[in-house]
């Protein structure tokens, strides 16, 4: 037993103990459900902490939310009175100036596409509202990142907690600040600067860090102060980096202004997107939907632009953009209308809104079978299990106590044929997957799953991370939200596993061959730039509102850093490896296998952990449109101002990505040190 | 070029037991290192290494003098680099005696080692650590820029050093436009931009190619003919040395090993391991007839013998060139005729005689 390696053992472990839950269920029914009693009411400490402490800082957010209502205000008055040649004359005049003509292009098209759909009022304020908050956002991470910098103490204690911030979920965010700065646009705002400061901080600490130590030394060595050090050397020299910050700021900011509109009736974008979602005008929609797609990738082309060094374009050309779009409007004026009486693709919604009903009338059948098919054969036995999922309604027979014994007889015998060849782990996974699937992952027992994460931790990253999973999702366990965190965890597993069998499976075909990837490229690209909540649209228009539809929307949004690590870690092989592969006499596939796969394996770990995260995040927000678990609580709680339910089950949230994001990591380590990179 | 010897006013730069640790709490573990060991510098090295401490620098002394050029020459990760940043103060030392002129530098206030920098201290770096958001003058100007001159004048001081280094009509380009050896001319340049009168440079041709590296160490100097700075120079070339140096000072583990002039270096070596960098070098070329020869003597030096116009200041290679017929001891004449010295052509060709290992 000694000699085996220390993953078996774990593995061994954590199936003896599996075992002895599934045995002893029926007789010790805790082992399943924790009991209630058990469990600490930790919403209602949280919530009455939490309230006494808002009553005493309410009056300064109240305060900070009046000061905050005027630039917005004018931020607000300032764009929808604007007329809109100018707006769309001073966009790609600004265009130009920064990448020429492609830019300018987009520019005009971007906004004059927002002009024709009609939600060119709705657009500005949205508008307004992340042009207040992403300076906001820029000061108060600037500031963060720059005290990070300067004072190594601090260091590690704000970035575990800028890891906190973006790791708990949007909406969670919301509860809080509601109660605290009433309803309203300002909630949105505060929100917004909130969630969009982590990555201003974190890249400026990043860039910083990052400026070439002579660099540093020679503005040191030519007599400049620190403050001089900082401002004319430093943060200069880290200009790009910041930048990249300032992007991520940007479309943050973006995404959270939308989603804030769930708490308030304020004539937004998102709003827009919202309400006609809930009546089902899935046309419009879609159209107002696609109009944030046009902000989202104005907003990331041009600032991404900014990041690059390349030489402006000719100043002059802009001015006479820009003085001709003025021109337009003076001379045009009596011609041309509002832009609020503009709406030329109305036609285009009502278009796609019968076009869509017709197509669901004609292929509602398959659409339901395809809808059903996934549920009834893939999420309901891994949810509750084979044992509930198999009826005669749904797969024709009755699942019995015989078929589960020959399901686990079978993967037992092929485990001990597997560990006789050497293989213990894969077979020692095999019957622990065996046995997931016959109970469900909502089923299964609380041991099990801590002394899984514990295992899975140890192996990953010794006894540390093993007690650091343990702890961790202990504390879910006691705060009595550990149904509603398992039946999350299902959601985001089953997501994550089509992402890494589909992501992985796009990225290997486009690590082989580079037309795909021209093709895919674009897409993964677009679908990173979307904000989250626009994903909701199209599932929606197709299988309407269910867990379906919501696992659909995770995985569009999800697969994304799948397909790229998988590929980049595929085809970043150092050439001198694969002429050495080469010279050897090896085949293509033979070098994709041998070489390419166990040099990229740390780089897709990444990716999946990037998948793991990005589903966790989407999965809050596609509880808007029908999942049981985590997100609907905190959605439930947005609606009830339930500041303690919203905080802990976000916090909950948190803990299970903190957690996976975790072990990922530890694996890749350890992947990546025994590559010796 | 022994200006150190006649100089008469205080040292440029005085070292004396400086030390560098780093690890967890150094001063202390140096203190009590010292202690237990009757200040024995290798010792206490090895008792630091013991608990997990790095001793980069062990009680280095050494004086420069004013003007004088002089070289750290050492393999990668023996401290040289360290030593200068002690010196500089980039990183404060952890015990010892830095001086600048006279002036402690370990207990200079921040306020203070800023002022020097503005005034006496000057540095290049290996990677040039150009400011890439700053132009070829801006970079230039970046001290006098912090000092607070006004932007004419200092511009006019950036475009003078610049023409010093032989980049004018570059003066608009960006670090990242520029070859590697217009960067490191752009370097020097601000590096002189105040004037210093000391001059650090940390393996400043070492990331050049060797054509340019060369061609920037002539004109390197040829400034320093002009301008006679006191230099600490840190290279790991014994060419780079021995072709540059007043006095080379050679480093392993922290310490230095032998201080002295080229033509010690290379034909009175300390230890093994100085003679191991001496031992590829044509002696020849470095050393020259006045370390090898023997004062006056009237017996061995006939009244006919011959003369071949042997000066002490010639290399070897060339005095061996002019006796090469010759059999007898010869006489080495100064520069106004007089008998200096003698010196017998098989001392020259024993003197040369490649070592074998």
């Amino acid at each position: 037993m000694s000699s085996l390696p220390a993953s078996s053992l774990a593995g061994m472990a954590v199936l003896a103990i599996g075992g002895l839950c599934l045995i002893f269920t029926s007789v010790f029914p805790w082992l399943v459900v924790f009991p209630e009693a058990w469990s600490l009411p930790m919403n209602e400490w949280i919530g009455v902490s939490l309230t006494w402490w808002f009553e005493l800082i309410k009056p300064v957010a109240r305060l900070v939310s009046f000061v905050l209502e005027y630039p917005m205000t004018w931020m607000n008055k300032g764009l929808t009175t604007m007329p809109w040649q100018i707006s769309i004359g001073a966009v790609t005049a600004l265009g130009w100036y920064i990448g020429g003509w492609r830019m300018a292009l987009l520019g005009f098209l971007g906004l004059g596409f927002v002009l024709v759909s009609g939600y060119w009022i709705e657009g500005m304020n949205t508008l307004a509202l992340v042009g207040v908050s992403v300076p906001l956002a820029l000061t108060i991470g600037g500031l963060i990142g720059i005290i990070a910098y300067e004072f190594v103490r601090f260091r590690n204690i704000i970035q575990t907690f800028l890891d906190i911030m973006q790791t708990v979920p949007t909406f969670a965010y919301l509860t809080p600040l509601l109660l605290l700065f009433g309803f309203g646009p300002v909630v949105g705002l505060i929100a917004s600067a909130i969630y969009a400061s982590p990555p201003v901080a974190r890249n400026m600490l990043l860039g910083l860090q990052r400026v070439d130590a002579e660099i540093k030394e020679a503005a040191i060595m030519s007599g400049s102060t620190r403050m001089q050090q900082l401002f004319l050397v430093e943060l200069p020299a880290a200009k790009r980096q910041i930048m990249i910050g300032v992007n991520q700021s940007l479309m943050a900011a973006l995404s959270m202004v939308i989603i804030a509109a769930v708490i308030g009736g304020f004539d937004d974008i998102g709003w827009e997107v919202l309400l006609t979602m809930r009546k089902a005008q899935f046309g419009e929609s879609f159209l107002a939907g696609l109009v944030i797609v046009a902000f989202a990738v104005l907003m990331d082309r041009m600032s991404a632009r900014l990041i690059e060094e390349s030489a402006r374009f000719d100043f002059r050309i802009s001015m006479g953009i820009f003085t001709a779009s003025v021109l337009v409007w003076l001379a045009g004026s009596e011609y041309l209308p509002e832009a609020s009486g503009i709406a030329l693709l109305d036609g285009v919604a009502e278009q796609v809104d019968s076009g869509l009903g017709e197509f669901t009338a004609a292929q509602g059948v398959r659409l339901d079978e395809i809808k059903n098919g996934a549920m009834f054969y893939g999420l309901l036995p891994l949810r509750i299990g084979l044992d509930e999922a198999v009826l005669p309604f749904t797969w024709g027979f009755q699942w019995n106590a015989q078929m589960s014994a020959l399901l686990l007889g079978v993967t037992t015998v092929v485990a001990v044929v597997f560990a006789y060849r050497g293989w213990q782990l894969a077979g020692i996974g095999l019957v622990l997957a065996a046995g997931i699937l016959e109970t469900g992952i909502a089923n299964l027992p609380w041991p099990f799953v801590l002394a899984g994460a514990a295992a899975l931790g140890w192996v990953a990253g010794g006894r540390k991370l093993a007690l650091y999973a343990f702890l961790m999702l202990a504390a879910v366990l006691i705060s009595g939200l550990w149904e509603r965190a398992l039946l999350s965890l299902y959601l985001c597993g089953a997501a994550v596993f089509a992402c890494a069998v589909v992501g992985g499976s796009i990225g290997l075909l486009c690590a082989v061959s580079p037309i795909a990837w021209r093709i895919v490229r674009p897409v993964c690209d677009m679908l990173q730039t979307i904000p989250l909540f626009v994903f909701l649209i199209p599932v929606l228009m197709f299988f309407q509102i269910g867990e379906f539809s919501a696992f659909l929307a995770i995985c569009f949004y999800a697969i994304v850093p799948m397909i790229r690590y998988t590929r980049h870690g595929l085809v970043e092989t150092p050439p001198e490896l694969l002429e050495a592969a080469q010279a050897c006499g090896t085949t293509r596939w033979q070098i994709l296998r041998d070489i390419r796969a166990p040099y990229a394996a740390p780089t897709i770990l990444l990716g999946l952990n990037q998948t793991i995260l990005y589903a966790f995040a989407m999965l809050v927000i596609a509880a808007l449109i029908g999942t049981t678990g985590l997100g609907q609580s905190i959605y439930l709680a947005l609606g009830q101002a339930d500041v303690g339910l919203g905080i802990a089950s976000g916090a909950a949230m948190a803990i299970l990505a903190l957690v996976a994001d975790r072990l990922v990591q530890g694996f890749a380590r350890s992947k990546r040190e025994a590559l010796g990179l | 070029m022994t200006a150190h010897e006649n100089s008469t006013t205080k040292a440029a730069v005085a070292c004396e037991g400086v030390w560098q640790v780093f690890g967890g709490n150094a001063e202390h573990a140096l203190g009590d290192a010292l202690k237990q060991n009757g200040g024995d510098a290798k010792a206490t090295a090895s008792l630091l290494r013991e608990h997990g401490l790095i001793a980069a620098v062990c009680d280095v002394d050494f004086e420069i003098g004013n003007g004088e050029l002089f070289v750290i020459m050492g393999l990668s990760g023996s401290g040289k680099s360290t030593l200068l940043r002690c010196i500089s103060n980039l990183i404060r030392a952890t015990a010892g005696r830095i001086e600048i002129e006279g002036e402690d530098l370990r207990s200079a206030s921040e306020r203070r080692l800023i002022e020097l920098r503005r005034e006496k201290l000057g540095m290049v770096f290996q990677h040039f650590g150009l400011f890439p958001h700053m132009d070829v003058t801006e970079n230039v100007a970046y001290p006098l820029r912090v000092k607070g001159v006004p932007a004419k004048e200092r511009h006019a001081r950036a475009d003078e050093v610049i023409r010093l280094v032989g980049l004018q009509g570059r003066e608009g380009a960006y670090p990242r436009e520029l070859s590697g050896g217009q960067r490191q001319r752009v370097g020097i340049a601000r590096s002189l931009a105040v004037d210093p009168s000391i001059w650090f440079l940390d393996e400043p041709f070492s990331a050049l190619d060797p054509l340019i590296r060369r061609q920037l160490q002539d004109e390197f100097l040829r400034i320093q003919t002009q301008l006679k700075k006191s230099i600490i120079f840190v290279t790991h070339d014994i060419a780079e040395a021995l072709k540059l140096a007043d006095r080379i000072a050679i480093m392993r583990d922290g310490e230095i090993v032998q201080i002295g002039t080229p033509a010690e270096i290379v034909l009175r070596p300390a230890n093994d391991y100085v003679r191991g960098f001496s031992r590829d070098v044509a002696k020849g070329r470095h050393a020259c007839v006045d370390s090898i020869m023997h004062p006056p003597c009237k017996d061995s030096l006939g009244t006919d013998a011959d003369d071949p116009g042997l000066r002490p200041n010639m290399t070897l290679d060339a005095a061996l060139a002019s006796c090469m017929s010759l059999y007898e001891a010869v006489p080495v004449r100064d520069d106004k005729g007089n008998v200096i010295g003698s010196i017998h052509p098989k001392d020259l060709v024993a003197a040369l005689q490649v070592e074998d290992s």
